[in-house]
């Protein structure tokens, strides 16, 4: 391959970007989220203060980590990815700097609405119709840079990474526009179109399609690119990717209801929600064996590789979260988790086994090849952050596990005379020791984000950007 | 880059689709694993079986009832069978699991009880203790705590022997069904510093504390003279007056003024002086309505034991 000073580029400016904010906002999501943690075990920490209590926080924390964290990770690894595996340059410069710029100001708008109080209460929706409406303008642009490279690949086949990515790119544009309409009464406040029960539905319908589509499909086209790449082997089965792909986005539309078991939303859309959330099953798992099976051949380097490590547990919490999803959606199983701290341990093995591990796995990937470096400057320090982080996932979920278990028991523990056995407030009083073991493991994980932020740091400074030439046809 | 059909079957050393992205980035085509495929088609089986037996597809203005299955519920004083659904589940279970049966057996009796036969048969007494330490921990507890002490300047302690409002049974239903407005006019400006000091003495003799005599004296004549009325409420021995909430000073019981987190003489005369001086205005909410009358039947026995009723 020539590489002449003419020849076109990729361009890895907006990757960087989005690569370094990445780590930002993981570090100002998760420290949120650490902070909430501890305002349960010390409600004090609020300080009286309107905007630092827990209700106005939370948002923000979610917020933070899903769209700020996992947002910037997907806006990066998407736009490196679609451009290596097509052989081509970004569709427009301009409208991928436009993408970043943008999505940091819904960011920053986020920030500062959440806490003062401005919100839709519409839970993973909460901005206002203003900022819904830059997201919106963003995402078309995203769009029409991701598609406008699809459409101009110098390769004949579609790389399965780009599927997830346009499958999620296109649903996230549908699930945004359907559940933030509303009508606006002025600049910071709206009501939703949708009332009562409608309401719920399309919000789970939306909630967990972003789980479905943001969480998993797009680090799904991250795994899938990641994986092979760092394995230095081929994707499993292609077989199994065309399969578990269609299975996946078919059936997770259906899902949502079993957010709702046991409310005001009709029997039948209950039922189709557990059914279908227990089929998506398989599909789920398709993705797990393909990623993990890559590395069948190469299995001596989990012992070697940290990132590698990253990656491969990263599916296996992924693998167990996608097993006690459907699970928790049969709704016998339901009556007991739902409305407790399971739920919260449930969403967390994803959010920081799964969309975490594999984000910090694939930064670590992809950061020294866009400055220029062999590698990341310490792998010691990769190597403590993965312990770090793993050690920290497990007491977290499993303090929710036994609390989430221990709630749903206390409250429908009824005596032989037919009273309830505990009132609500003593659920509450038996929590403290979980709430402070999840603390410990939120504060294990921060802190392994900060060791993260000095390595990306230690690689970054001093290096030169890196430029890398686009393959020219032969 | 232009891998052809033809390569894959000659590819065979390497069984890959043929195709190669970013330099190496190549996929085998291994087959679908055998149990993954059985473990998929296992849920889809059951899906379609679930479909048989519970609501499940939209159609036109209805949606598939789930004929494999029906349930038979009471409402009404009439027997109804229909499709499986949430709602009759829920009926059926109101009027048959034994702990609905239990609990309402155990509700009929103590509704149709006076509180005297309630208090005499252990039996009631203590489902009324068992059915209402929930009822208690979901109301109450917020202002009074899960064990009922309250918090002084705050919330009455109801686990004590000092009743503001009475201690009968019958005092009590009316604390938790019409509410309580607890209030005592600031003296502040009428009294002056000096004034408030006497009186505040005085208070803390009547419950058996060494203060100053001169002081105590003349604050016996403001409380118990027309300059302070303090009689009007609390009485000329200070006992108090259940009509008007108006507390027992002489008992070492305090609700409102902090005197027992002082040590010293001076800190227990400034935590007097705070409340002569400030004034009592707190209210606690009433109930009927929010909860029905039998409930707060099992409450009133229930704050009846949990202190020394009377």
């Amino acid at each position: 391959m020539s590489t002449s000073a003419t020849a076109e580029t990729y361009n890895y400016k907006v990757v960087r970007q989005f690569t370094i904010m990445t780590v930002v906002w993981g570090i100002v999501g998760m420290a949120v989220g650490v902070f909430i943690a501890a305002q349960l075990v010390w409600p004090e920490l609020n300080f009286g203060i309107p905007w630092l209590t827990y209700s106005r926080l939370r948002p923000l924390h979610t917020n933070a980590v899903i769209f700020a964290f996992g947002g910037s990770a997907l806006f990066a690894t998407s736009y490196y990815v679609v451009q290596r595996t097509c052989h081509v340059r970004l569709f427009s410069d301009k409208l991928a700097a436009f993408t970043f710029w943008g999505w940091q100001a819904v960011i920053v708008l986020a920030a500062v609405t959440l806490p003062l109080g401005y919100t839709t209460s519409k839970e993973y929706a909460e901005l206002e119709w203003p900022i819904d409406v830059l997201i919106t303008v963003v995402w078309v642009a995203y769009a029409i840079v991701f598609f406008g490279t699809l459409a101009r690949r110098r390769t004949p086949h579609i790389y399965v990474a780009n599927w997830f990515y346009g499958a999620f790119i296109l649903t996230i544009a549908l699930l945004h526009v359907v559940n933030s309409a509303a009508v606006p009464v002025s600049w910071f406040k709206s009501y939703s179109v949708y009332a009562g029960a409608i309401d719920a539905m399309v919000q789970w319908w939306y909630g967990h399609n972003a789980v479905g589509f943001f969480l998993t499909a797009g680090f799904l086209g991250m795994m899938y690119y990641f994986v092979p790449k760092q394995a230095g082997r081929p994707v499993y089965s292609y077989r199994l990717s065309v399969v578990h792909f269609w299975a996946l986005i078919s059936l997770y539309m259906w899902a949502g209801p079993h957010h709702l078991h046991y409310t005001a939303l009709p029997d039948w859309a209950q039922s189709l929600g557990m059914v279908f959330s227990l089929m998506l099953l398989a599909p789920s798992w398709g993705g797990m064996i393909n990623g993990i099976m890559t590395l069948s051949g190469a299995w001596h380097k989990l012992r070697t590789d940290p990132i590698i490590r990253f990656l491969i547990v990263s599916l296996s919490f992924y693998g167990m979260s996608t097993f006690e999803g459907p699970m928790m959606s049969i709704k016998t199983v339901n009556a007991l988790s739902h409305y407790t701290d399971w739920t919260i341990g449930h969403v967390h093995s994803g959010a920081l086994g799964w969309v975490g591990l594999v984000t910090i796995g694939s930064v670590y990937a992809l950061l020294p090849r866009l400055f220029g470096r062999e590698q990341m400057h310490s792998i010691k320090a990769i190597e403590a952050h993965f312990w770090l982080a793993t050690i920290g996932i497990v007491l977290y979920i499993a303090a929710m596990w036994i609390a989430g278990v221990m709630q749903g028991l206390m409250w429908r523990a009824v005596n032989e005379d037919g009273t309830l056995t505990y009132s609500f407030v003593e659920s509450l009083k038996a929590m403290y020791p979980y709430y402070t073991v999840r603390f410990l493991g939120g504060v294990l994980y921060l802190s392994g984000m900060l060791l993260m932020a000095w390595n990306v740091w230690k690689t970054v400074s001093g290096a030169r950007p890196a430029e890398a030439p686009v393959p020219q046809a032969a | 880059m232009s891998e052809t059909r033809a390569d894959r079957g000659r590819g065979a050393a390497v069984q890959t689709t043929g195709h190669a992205w970013d330099g190496d980035l190549q996929e085998f085509n291994n087959p679908l694993p055998r149990w993954w495929v059985w473990a998929f088609y296992a849920t889809v089986l059951f899906a379609v079986v679930y479909w048989l037996f519970y609501p499940a597809w939209p159609v036109g203005e209805g949606y598939t009832k789930g004929p494999l299955n029906s349930i038979t519920f009471e409402a009404d004083g009439k027997t109804w069978t229909t499709h499986w659904n949430t709602r009759a589940r829920l009926m059926r279970e109101l009027k048959e699991s034994p702990a609905a049966v239990r609990q309402r057996q155990y509700l009929e009796k103590v509704a149709a009880a006076g509180y005297d036969e309630i208090l005499a048969d252990p039996d009631m007494k203590g489902f009324a203790w068992s059915m209402a330490k929930g009822l208690f921990g979901d109301n109450c507890a917020p202002c009074h705590g899960s064990d009922g002490k309250g918090r002084i300047g705050l919330f009455p302690n109801l686990a004590d022997d000092a009743w503001l409002w009475g201690g009968t049974v019958e005092d009590i239903e009316t604390s938790i069904r019409e509410g309580r407005r607890g209030f005592m006019p600031a003296f502040g400006e009428a009294l002056g510093e000096a004034q408030l000091d006497d009186v505040a003495a005085f208070v803390l003799s009547l419950s058996g504390h060494e203060v100053d005599p001169a002081q105590a004296a003349r604050g016996a004549r403001i409380f118990r003279g027309d300059a302070g009325g303090c009689h009007y409420c609390h009485g000329m021995d200070g006992t108090g007056l259940k009509s008007q909430g108006a507390a027992n000073l002489t008992d070492r019981i305090w609700t409102v003024a902090k005197v027992p987190a002082s040590p010293s003489l001076e800190g227990k005369l400034e935590a007097v002086k705070r409340v002569v001086r400030e004034g009592i205005r707190r209210e606690m909410p009433a109930w009927k309505g929010r909860l029905d009358p039998v409930q707060i039947k099992l409450l009133t026995v229930y704050v009846h034991e949990l202190g020394g009723g009377q």
